[in-house]
C-alpha cells in the first residue's frame, strides 16, 4: 500500500493531542476482539501460576540465570535459542502482516488489549461516550471527583496486579506473593512492580492511541509488508458517496446520494480517532470497530452490509483475491526453515557443557617420576533436570595419564560442578611445546550425554 | 528549496520525550539481555571490592546504565536534527521574505 495517507487534519503527526472518547460498539468483530482480549489477558495473569514438575512452568529466573519454559531449561549459553525465538516472532509478524494486515495491532498487541481493558473499566465507572465527554467538560464538583477517584483507584489496583504478575515471570510468583503479604519484598522487586504498574497505567489509561501513533515502530514500517492483496479495513467510496442524511425508506439514489448516511458513528467508535472514509491511514490499527458500527447502521437502514469492510486493494478494484503470493510464500518458507532448525536443535541439544581452564600460574611442572604435568580446572555444567554421573578421560598424547581424585563424577540437576584435574605425559611423547589434548566427558547413565572439549598441554618441547 | 514542515519548534514536548526515552528504553532491554548473558554480575565488581550486590540489583543497575547511555545518544540525535532544521528554516525564511 504505497499511498497511505497521513491524516493532515487536526490530529496530524505533530499536532497537539486531543483526547479521544471511543464510542462503545457491538458486533461480530467486536466480539472477536473481546474474545482475544479475554484469552490473552487470561494467559498473562494466570500463566505464572501454572506448575510444571514442582516449579513454575514459565519462569525467567534472573538471579539463577536460568529460563524455564515448560520442560525446557535454558542457560545463558543457550541465548541463541531465545534470539531465534525472537527472530521467529518478528518474522511471524511480517507473515501475518502480509496476509492479514494489521491484525496484530487490532487484536493481539498488548497496547490494544490493555487499552480495551482500561476502557472497559472507564465505561463501567464513567458511563458511555456522551457521559464521559460531559463529565470531562463539567466543572469540578464532589460528584466528578468521586467518579474520577473511583476510576483511578480501580485502574491503579489493576495496574499493581499487572505489575505484580509481570515480576512473577522473573521471581517465583508464589514466593513473591508470600513476601508481598509479609512485607519482605526486595527493593528491586518493589521497584519493578511499581515500574511496570506505572507503565501499564500510563499506556493503557492515558497514552492509548498515542503509543501506536508516536511510539510504535511497527506502525511506521508495517506498510513495507503490505501489498495490494493484504487485508485492510476499507470504506467503499463508490457505494457510499456522496454521503448525506436522509429519511429511512426513501429512495436515496433518486436524491443523488450514496449509501453513507454520514452518521459519523465510524469516527466515534474509532480508538485512534480517524475517519476511515478518508482512505487508508497509518493511524488505523485495523480493529474493525467501524465495520461493526457501520454494519449496524446498514441493517437499520435495510441497506446491504459491508460499506466498510475487510477487503484488499485488489478485491476492492474487482481484481479478485490472491492469498498465495510470492511475498507470503517467502515469509512462510523462511519461517518454516527457522522453525525446523530451532526444533531440531532443541531436540538434539545436549544439556551438558564442559569448560576447561588451564592453570595460568605455572606452564607445567615435573613430577617425581619425571613426567610432565599440567593442571586444569574443569567446570561441568549439567543443564539437565536430572542428576547425572559422568566418567572423564583425556586423549591426545601417547601414554597420557589423567589424575583425578574420583573415578565417577556426580553432578546435581541444573548445576555446575568444578574440579581440578592433572594430566601427566612423558616428555619423549611431546612433539612440541604445546600439544592439543581433549577431555571426553561421558554420562554413565545416559548414552547421548557426552561432550569433547579441546585444551592444550604445555611442555618443554623437543630439545 | 526544500520545504521543511512542520517547524521542529512545534513538536510537542511529550513527543520529544517519547523520541528520546522510548527507543533508548527498548535498546537498553536488548543490551542488558545480551550483556548479562555473556557476563555474570559477580565477575564485574571492579578492583576486587567487597561489594555484595544481589543479581536483581546488578541487572537493574545495568539496565539503567544502558538506558542512560541510550538517552544520551537519542538526545544528541534529536538535538542535531532539530537544530539543523532550525538553521534550514531560518535560511529558508531569508530566501522567501
Amino acid at each position: 500500500m504505497q499511498s497511505q495517507k497521513t491524516n493532515t487534519g487536526e490530529q496530524g503527526l505533530y499536532a497537539e493531542h486531543k483526547k479521544i472518547y471511543p464510542r462503545e460498539v457491538s458486533g461480530y468483530f467486536t466480539r472477536l476482539r473481546m474474545l482475544s482480549v479475554v484469552v490473552l489477558l487470561g494467559i498473562y495473569y494466570l500463566m505464572p501460576f501454572v506448575r510444571w514438575d514442582d516449579r513454575q512452568a514459565l519462569l525467567f529466573d534472573l538471579p539463577a540465570r536460568k529460563f524455564y519454559i515448560f520442560g525446557l531449561t535454558l542457560w545463558p549459553q543457550d541465548f541463541i535459542y531465545l534470539a531465534a525465538l525472537l527472530i521467529m516472532a518478528g518474522l511471524s509478524l511480517f507473515f501475518f502482516t502480509a496476509l492479514l494486515g494489521r491484525v496484530w495491532c487490532g487484536y493481539a498487541c498488548p497496547q490494544t488489549v490493555w487499552t480495551e481493558a482500561y476502557l472497559w473499566m472507564e465505561r463501567k465507572i464513567e458511563g458511555n461516550r456522551g457521559r464521559r465527554m460531559k463529565l470531562d467538560k463539567a466543572p469540578t464538583s464532589a460528584a466528578k471527583i468521586r467518579i474520577k477517584a473511583l476510576k483511578h483507584t480501580v485502574w491503579i489496583i489493576f495496574s499493581l496486579w499487572t505489575g505484580f504478575t509481570f515480576v512473577g515471570y522473573f521471581t517465583p510468583i508464589y514466593e513473591l506473593g508470600g513476601r508481598l503479604f509479609t512485607g519482605d519484598l526486595g527493593p528491586w522487586e518493589t521497584f519493578w512492580i511499581l515500574f511496570y504498574s506505572f507503565a501499564t497505567y500510563g499506556n493503557a489509561g492515558f497514552m492509548r492511541e498515542q503509543v501506536c501513533k508516536y511510539m510504535c515502530p511497527y506502525a511506521r514500517f508495517q506498510s513495507a509488508m503490505f501489498d495490494s492483496d493484504t487485508l485492510i479495513v476499507a470504506y467503499h467510496p463508490e457505494r457510499g458517496e456522496p454521503r448525506g442524511s436522509r429519511r429511512r425508506g426513501t429512495d436515496f439514489e433518486a436524491q443523488g446520494l450514496g449509501a453513507c448516511i454520514d452518521c459519523n458513528l465510524c469516527v466515534q467508535v474509532c480508538p485512534t480517532g480517524i475517519d476511515i472514509r478518508d482512505g487508508l491511514q497509518y493511524e488505523c490499527i485495523a480493529c474493525s470497530a467501524c465495520i461493526d458500527a457501520c454494519d449496524e447502521i446498514m441493517d437499520k437502514m435495510s441497506y446491504p452490509r459491508g460499506l466498510i469492510k475487510y477487503t484488499t486493494e485488489n478485491a476492492a478494484e474487482g481484481k479478485g483475491q490472491h492469498i498465495l503470493r510470492p511475498r507470503v510464500m517467502v515469509y512462510a518458507t523462511i519461517l518454516l526453515v527457522l522453525f525446523g532448525l530451532l526444533v531440531s536443535n532443541l531436540v538434539l541439544r545436549i544439556p551438558l557443557e564442559l569448560d576447561v581452564i588451564r592453570d595460568r600460574n605455572t606452564l607445567y611442572r615435573e613430577t617425581r617420576d619425571g613426567l610432565i604435568e599440567n593442571v586444569y580446572t574443569l567446570k561441568i555444567l549439567n543443564m539437565d533436570e536430572q542428576p547425572h554421573r559422568y566418567i572423564l578421560r583425556a586423549e591426545g598424547i601417547d601414554g597420557l595419564k589423567l589424575v583425578t581424585d574420583r573415578e565417577e563424577i556426580s553432578v546435581e540437576a541444573s548445576s555446575v560442578y568444578e574440579m581440578v584435574v592433572r594430566l601427566q605425559a612423558d616428555e619423549f611423547n611431546l612433539e612440541q611445546r604445546s600439544v592439543p589434548v581433549s577431555f571426553h566427558l561421558q554420562a554413565t547413565d545416559a548414552n547421548h550425554l557426552s561432550i569433547i572439549e579441546e585444551a592444550r598441554f604445555l611442555g618443554p618441547g623437543k630439545t | 528549496m526544500v520545504s521543511i514542515s512542520p517547524l521542529p519548534e512545534k513538536i510537542p514536548g511529550i513527543q520529544k520525550a517519547i523520541a528520546v526515552l522510548w527507543p533508548s528504553f527498548a535498546t537498553a532491554i536488548v543490551a542488558t539481555g545480551i550483556f548479562f548473558s555473556a557476563f555474570h554480575p559477580k565477575d564485574l565488581v571492579p578492583f576486587n571490592l567487597d561489594i555484595d550486590v544481589s543479581p536483581l540489583a546488578a541487572y537493574s543497575i545495568g539496565f539503567f546504565l544502558f538506558w542512560l547511555l541510550g538517552i544520551v545518544s537519542s538526545y544528541a540525535t534529536m538535538y542535531f536534527i532539530i537544530s539543523n532544521c532550525q538553521v534550514l528554516n531560518k535560511q529558508q525564511g531569508q530566501f522567501t521574505k
